[in-house]
């Protein structure tokens, strides 16, 4: 198969068998190299782009998980359970955790009756399957917000904080205790240095535990994280609000540029008349596209802030965005419409159908795809956007999801920032799971984009 | 070669060939057995058509009769098509392009202020060069047109009746769900044949029909052609002169947006009387 590939490469090099002259053929090889070459040079910065993007993600991906040591408080046991103590989860581990402090059942269950309780109860606490802990790989712990963090160590980061365990422990060697010495011997007697035992190391680290305290592999990425409100603690801190504030805005978004932008880019294909005025349209929408957001953020404070009097409401935010994305989803329905051939709509004229009818019938239904595609391109390009909005409202600590468009807000990209803000060296943990959620969800919106082209293709 | 109703000097050429005088555009069309307009059902009368300041028509009149097939023919660009799409006002959707002249259809002006395009195109459909099916089903193909105008009538009787008509439905018949798109090129010509049969026009106008079709599939349509002109009056555009000759009874000869001769087939075939004319047919020109 390769030979015969090869083969017209091959024949032409073989003496006498020439189908072209020697000079030609040099030429021709000429050719081929310099295409060759080409090919190569333009696959470098392919190769480089993706493991760039590589890179970064498998950080901040291992980023959202990591070794932590806590010191638990008086209202949990400090006890893990196995996972299949509690398959269904939550309240369930509650009870356990409660049983474990020494409740006698009747309290349990009138802790489990009373809501009140319950719900404060989980507002402060995590329940969480950890997927390492000392006593074993997936076990239900209760962490809660006022257990003492004493270290936060990154996945990889086990040996480098041995180390400095080690260093600590020599320099105060005189006043450790037989007990210590210990440690500090199996510590020097381990090797911290080698690139592939990071993870061996880690049953010396549980044996450097105190009194009282636990070690946990923490997912911070997991379904809780979705579903808990905001916090000043990065153990109990989730994305509800700013997940529901990014959604609510983008649904919003829709609803206004669907219609507007499609009615515009219909306008402006099928209606609009050859003159100045809509060339000047044109050419307005095209730089529009261009204008900085942060530009619209500042017409958006003006506008709809304040004149408008909305205040710095999810609605204004999405009237905003709406502005941003506007000239985008304009553009990529009038291409979409434009991509319709004339044929289709001759056809339906010479049918005798109205210029409304050809469009309704037959231009919207063929360009379909490429609007519903453009828009989503534009609003997954809204999602990730954080300065106009900083400008309307989406700042500071929002511990609620909001209820409606006219609540205060925040969306997931400005809840990262405010994250990544914070002293709590542990909220960088939380912002990589947010930054893992916001592209998941572009990843989410560029997959039904796909599906969407490919479901509408149309072979004329 | 009789002598002709018009003098006509041997220089008067096209004056796309080198060193000819310049043609005349003023020059009166000859005609055979012309059709008086009591016979006629479009009748189109000194009408001057303009792109832009380019003037694609030259005081054209032609008298087309009912259930009867004519023929446009000439040189490609001599405003064979431009001619066609007047008839159904589909050049109003180029915006630039106006017009003087009457066409009448049935004594009502088409041109006439009062008269709706859409209204013009209800009465006279239209067949492709290209075949343009819509991405529907068969059956939503050519059940388009109907419904367009909210048909009462028994829209699948309708639908069976102008595939047949078109010489598809045993093609088609049991898979009127499938795509339009999914047929043959012969097939989806037929299938906008039908379309166009199914708005019920009384004329059908035809651009190159065949031109992107096999010859068997041409043979089906020109066979179709004879077969629907005994229910439609039918005006072909083509560049095939045997085509012209075996489908029409009545050919027009343009040039350069001039309507040079026009009469009965056989006479513009075996006895053309404006030179042009006949080295044309003669397959000398253009
Ligand atoms: N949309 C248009 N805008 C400007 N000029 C046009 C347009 N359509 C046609 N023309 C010009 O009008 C003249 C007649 O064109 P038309 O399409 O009627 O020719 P035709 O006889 O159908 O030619 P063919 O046999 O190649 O189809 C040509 O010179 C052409 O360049
Ligand atoms: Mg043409």
């Amino acid at each position: 198969m390769k030979a015969s590939l090869s083969a017209p490469a091959g024949a032409a090099r073989r003496p006498g068998k020439r189908l072209v002259s020697a000079e030609e053929a040099r030429r021709l090889a000429a050719r081929t190299r310099a295409g060759r070459i080409f090919a190569v040079v333009t696959f470098i910065p392919v190769v480089l782009a993706v493991a760039l993007v590589g890179v970064l993600l498998l950080d901040t991906l291992l980023d959202t998980v990591s070794w932590q040591i806590v010191e638990p408080s008086s209202s949990t046991s400090g006890e893990s359970f196995p996972w299949s103590a509690a398959p269904l989860g939550g309240r369930e581990v509650i009870r356990l955790d409660l049983a474990a402090q020494g409740e006698t059942p009747e309290d349990v269950q009138a802790f489990m009756n009373d809501p009140e309780e319950l719900r404060l109860f989980e507002a402060r606490g995590r329940i969480e399957l950890m997927w390492r802990t000392e006593d074993g790989p997936f076990r239900w712990v209760v962490t809660n917000s006022r257990d003492d963090s004493v270290a936060d160590i990154g996945l990889f980061g086990v040996n480098a904080y041995l180390s400095e365990l080690r260093g600590e422990l020599a320099e105060d060697v005189e006043d450790l205790d037989p007990a210590e010495g210990g440690l500090l011997g199996r510590l020097q007697g381990a090797d911290l240095d080698g690139l592939f035992n990071r993870f061996a190391n880690i049953g010396l680290l549980s044996s450097t535990l105190g009194e009282d305290q636990n070690l946990y592999l923490n997912p911070w990425l997991d379904l809780s994280f979705l579903t808990k409100n905001a916090s000043r603690t990065p153990v109990v801190a989730g994305l509800k609000v700013a997940l529901l504030g990014t959604l609510w805005v983008m649904g919003l978004v829709i609803l206004i540029t669907l219609p507007t932008g499609v009615g515009a880019a219909i306008y402006l294909e099928e209606y609009a008349p050859e003159n100045r005025f809509s060339r000047l349209l044109e050419l307005n929408i095209r730089n529009l596209a261009g204008v900085p957001s942060i530009v619209y953020g500042i017409l958006g404070l003006y506008v709809f802030v304040r004149l408008a009097q909305i205040g710095p409401t999810i609605l204004s935010a999405a009237l905003t965005l709406s502005l941003l994305v506007l000239p985008v989803v304009i553009i990529a329905a009038r291409e979409a419409i434009r991509a319709v051939p004339s044929t289709l709509r001759q056809a339906s004229y010479g049918l005798g159908a109205t210029k409304w009818q050809t469009v309704s019938e037959v231009v919207l239904p063929n360009a379909v795809g490429g609007i519903v595609t453009g828009v989503i391109l534009a609003i997954a390009r809204a999602i990730g956007e954080t300065a106009p909005l900083l400008l309307v409202g989406a700042v500071g600590f929002i511990a609620y999801p909001p209820n409606g468009p006219f609540s205060r807000y925040t969306v997931i990209p400005s809840q990262i920032y405010n994250w990544i803000a914070e002293n709590d060296v542990e909220f960088a943990h939380v912002a990589s799971a947010g930054i893992i959620v916001l592209l998941a969800l572009l990843f989410v919106l560029y997959g039904v984009a796909f599906y969407l082209r490919r479901r509408f293709e149309r072979s004329w | 070669m009789t002598t002709p109703t018009v003098s006509t000097e041997p220089n008067t050429r096209a004056n796309t060939h080198v060193g000819a005088k310049p043609f005349d555009l003023s020059q009166p069309s000859v005609r055979t057995a012309p059709v008086s307009d009591e016979h006629a059902v479009v009748s189109i009368k000194d009408f001057n058509l303009w792109y832009g300041n380019f003037q694609a028509l030259h005081h054209v009149s032609l008298n087309i009769p009912k259930n009867q097939v004519t023929a446009l023919i000439g040189a490609s660009g001599c405003g064979k098509s431009t001619l066609l799409r007047a008839i159904n006002r589909m050049n109003d959707l180029i915006p630039i392009v106006k017009t003087d002249g009457t066409i009448t259809y049935e004594g009502v002006d088409l041109y006439d202020r009062a008269v709706d395009p859409v209204e013009v195109r209800r009465r006279v459909g239209m067949v492709f060069q290209k075949p343009n099916p819509f991405p529907k089903s068969v059956f939503d193909n050519v059940a388009f047109g109907p419904r367009l105008n909210a048909y009462k009538g028994d829209l699948n009787a309708l639908v069976e009746k102008s595939l047949k008509r078109a010489a598809l439905w045993e093609e088609v018949k049991d898979k009127l769900k499938g795509s339009g798109l999914g047929l043959s090129g012969g097939q989806q010509q037929r299938l906008c044949i039908a379309r166009a049969m199914a708005t019920e026009p009384d004329i059908i106008l035809m651009d190159e029909p065949t031109s992107a079709l096999d010859p068997m599939s041409t043979d089906r349509i020109e066979g179709l052609i004879h077969e629907i002109k005994e229910h439609y009056t039918v005006v072909i555009v083509t560049h095939n002169m045997q085509q012209a000759g075996r489908v029409s009874d009545r050919t027009a000869f343009m040039h350069l947006g001039v309507l040079i001769e026009e009469g009965p087939t056989d006479q513009i075939f075996t006895n053309p009387k404006h030179e042009m004319t006949e080295r044309y047919v003669e397959g000398r020109f253009g």
